[in-house]
């Protein structure tokens, strides 16, 4: 896995900047770090042909191998978009947090994040992370003061926010998946299909195991009739639309475009 | 419900056995810390990996683990602006592995200049305390392509350099309100852009370094003097200011012939580098190996 025989590659001011811009994001959608690599070309070589991103990207991660970091591809798992964050691989610690948040800051984040895990749905209500405000570490936080945190937290995105519940960024999962299923090995779920983390997804009513959406979206892709990979019965859940990014670029265009492709969904 | 056994999943990093430092078993050992220095969590240390054995039973994994925590360290301080002191590396870092610090920190800073572009330079000489310089020049257009807007404040601090420099390298704090009033600056109003630009140019801006403020003895109401900071001779210079300032103006720096000719000597000084190079991590920790003590020149106001 670490210090195989991959060759290393060699870092130019391209490189350099980029790595330096990326830095100021927690997180990124694969066309924002596109628009990053496409300026860092212009900055520093008009004239040479813009890398393709995916060797760009091995090509840091190779040299930032010593280093225990590295720029890490994810997807959403609300609907399967690419994103990216350079995380930390040696650590089982929510470290680039630790810089940003107060001791007490962090324990509610942990809190919220065990919530999360324990829950069926992959969602915290504010209420049942509000009432753990007295367990905290560090110094006293009142009710009030850990909405104002949530929301920092949500901001920051490290937390997602809906109807007054709250899940785990994709941003969060990238950097934490390691140190969450050694810190919870007992209480996390997994997907039958990609077999990583899973925070949010369906489950198969009569055995149980669980896909995220988009690898729900994936693997019944255009079938008629989904069945459980698992025991073979009906998937009785809506099948989501595969990540599409060109639909995502029409769609920026006018939101009535946008909303004709919601409809297409059955 | 949720118990948190510490895992030994990994393969390469956790050769060894607990988490060095004294991190407890569930206290977050690698960086639990509370951001700036007034709140330290007890017994936590930036560890990435085992505590160390005794010196010379290290394994080259180690050592690898070692300075990519500093890097890693050095890059997240920089972040706030406040140099960061050797003291702290020490402490949060370093531990046990003190012995070969000064090897530790010119491996990290070769790192962070070969990765990253970014050069550690010592604010002073002798002062134990350090910067990231950085050897890319920025780019009008990655503003558009950043992820963090710690900008806005960058146009006040450049106004008040340059109001530094063209009054002769030192102006009081009255003199700097009279002139920002005129931009809708006030001391005493929050401003849309700037926040608390008192607090800004009087604390932030001195805490980063970027300034000096000095109260000015026998003064009746108090008045203070602003004058650059070390920092400021690091990442800038008086030709890129005074550019600055030309630009706004619309006018071509050779304008001001006086701050021109300075500026133009600066930039002299800045090119001879056997004399006034940066105090580099290289000339200090490692010791200086006959580039002598001229850095100290550099770091010091200019003298008129």
């Amino acid at each position: 896995m670490q210090g195989s025989t991959r060759r290393v590659g060699i870092m130019t001011d391209i490189h350099r900047r980029f790595l330096q811009l990326l830095m100021t994001h927690g997180v990124l959608e694969e066309w924002e770090v596109q628009r990053l690599q496409n300026h860092c070309f212009k900055v520093h070589d008009r004239n040479a042909a813009v890398e393709k991103l995916e060797d760009f990207i091995n090509n840091i991660n190779s040299i930032l191998e010593s280093l225990y970091i590295e720029i890490k591809k994810g997807i959403t798992e609300d609907d399967g978009r690419p994103i990216y964050a350079l995380v930390n691989l040696a650590t089982t610690s929510v470290s680039k947090m630790a810089t940003d948040f107060a001791e007490n800051e962090l324990d509610l984040f942990r809190k919220a994040l065990e919530l999360i895990i324990d829950s069926e749905t992959g969602f915290a209500s504010s209420t049942n992370i509000l009432n753990l405000v007295d367990q905290l570490k560090g110094k006293k936080m009142r009710k009030k003061e850990a909405e104002h945190v949530l929301q920092k937290f949500v901001q920051s995105k490290w937390l997602i926010e809906k109807e007054g519940e709250f899940t785990l960024h994709g941003r969060a999962i990238l950097e934490m998946e390691q140190f969450i299923r050694e810190t919870y090995p007992d209480a996390v779920k997994m997907c039958n299909i990609c077999h990583s983390l899973l925070i949010r997804g369906q489950s198969c009513e009569t055995c149980g195991i669980r896909m995220h959406l988009p690898c729900v979206a994936k693997y019944f892709q255009s079938n008629s009739e989904p069945r459980c990979p698992h025991c073979n019965d009906y998937w009785p859940h809506e099948i989501p639309e595969v990540f599409d990014p060109e639909k995502e670029r029409e769609a920026g265009v006018s939101k009535s475009t946008r909303k004709s492709l919601r409809s297409r969904q059955h | 419900m949720l118990s948190k056994p510490r895992g030994r999943g990994r393969p390469s990093p956790h050769t060894d056995r607990d988490r060095g430092g004294g991190g407890r078993g569930d206290e977050t050992p690698s960086t639990s810390r509370g951001p700036g220095s007034a709140q330290e969590t007890p017994g936590s240390s930036w560890s990435l990996s085992a505590s160390a054995p005794a010196p010379g039973a290290r394994t080259q994994k180690q050592l690898e683990l070692k300075v990519a925590e500093l890097v890693q360290f050095l890059l997240i301080k920089d972040q706030k602006k406040i140099p960061i002191k050797r003291t702290d590396i020490l402490k949060h870092v370093i531990g046990d592995y003190r012995d070969i610090y000064p090897n530790l920190l010119k491996l990290a800073a070769e790192r962070l200049q070969y990765v990253f572009g970014y050069e550690l330079v010592e604010l002073e000489p002798k002062s134990n305390s350090y910067i990231l310089v950085n050897t890319l020049e920025p780019m009008e257009d990655d503003a558009e392509v950043r992820g963090d807007q710690g900008t806005p404040t960058t146009g006040l601090l450049m106004i008040v350099l340059g109001l530094i420099f063209m009054k002769g390298n030192t102006i009081t704090e009255t003199e700097v309100w009279d002139f920002l009033r005129r931009l809708g600056v006030y001391p005493t109003k929050k401003h849309l852009v700037f926040g608390d630009p008192k607090k800004l140019i009087t604390e932030d801006f001195v805490r980063q370094r970027y300034l000096e403020y000095r109260r000015i003895p026998h003064t009746d109401p108090v008045d203070y003097e602003l004058q650059w900071g070390p920092r400021t001779n690091l990442e800038t210079s008086k030709m890129k200011v005074l550019k600055f300032v030309a630009k706004i103006h619309k006018q071509d720096p050779k304008d001001w012939p006086a701050q021109y000719c300075e500026a133009l000597a600066d930039e002299e000084k800045r090119a001879r580098p056997a004399i006034n190079a940066p105090a580099s991590l290289l000339n200090s920790e490692m010791g200086s190996e006959g580039l002598g003590q001229g850095s100290g020149t550099q770091r010091h106001r200019a003298k008129e």
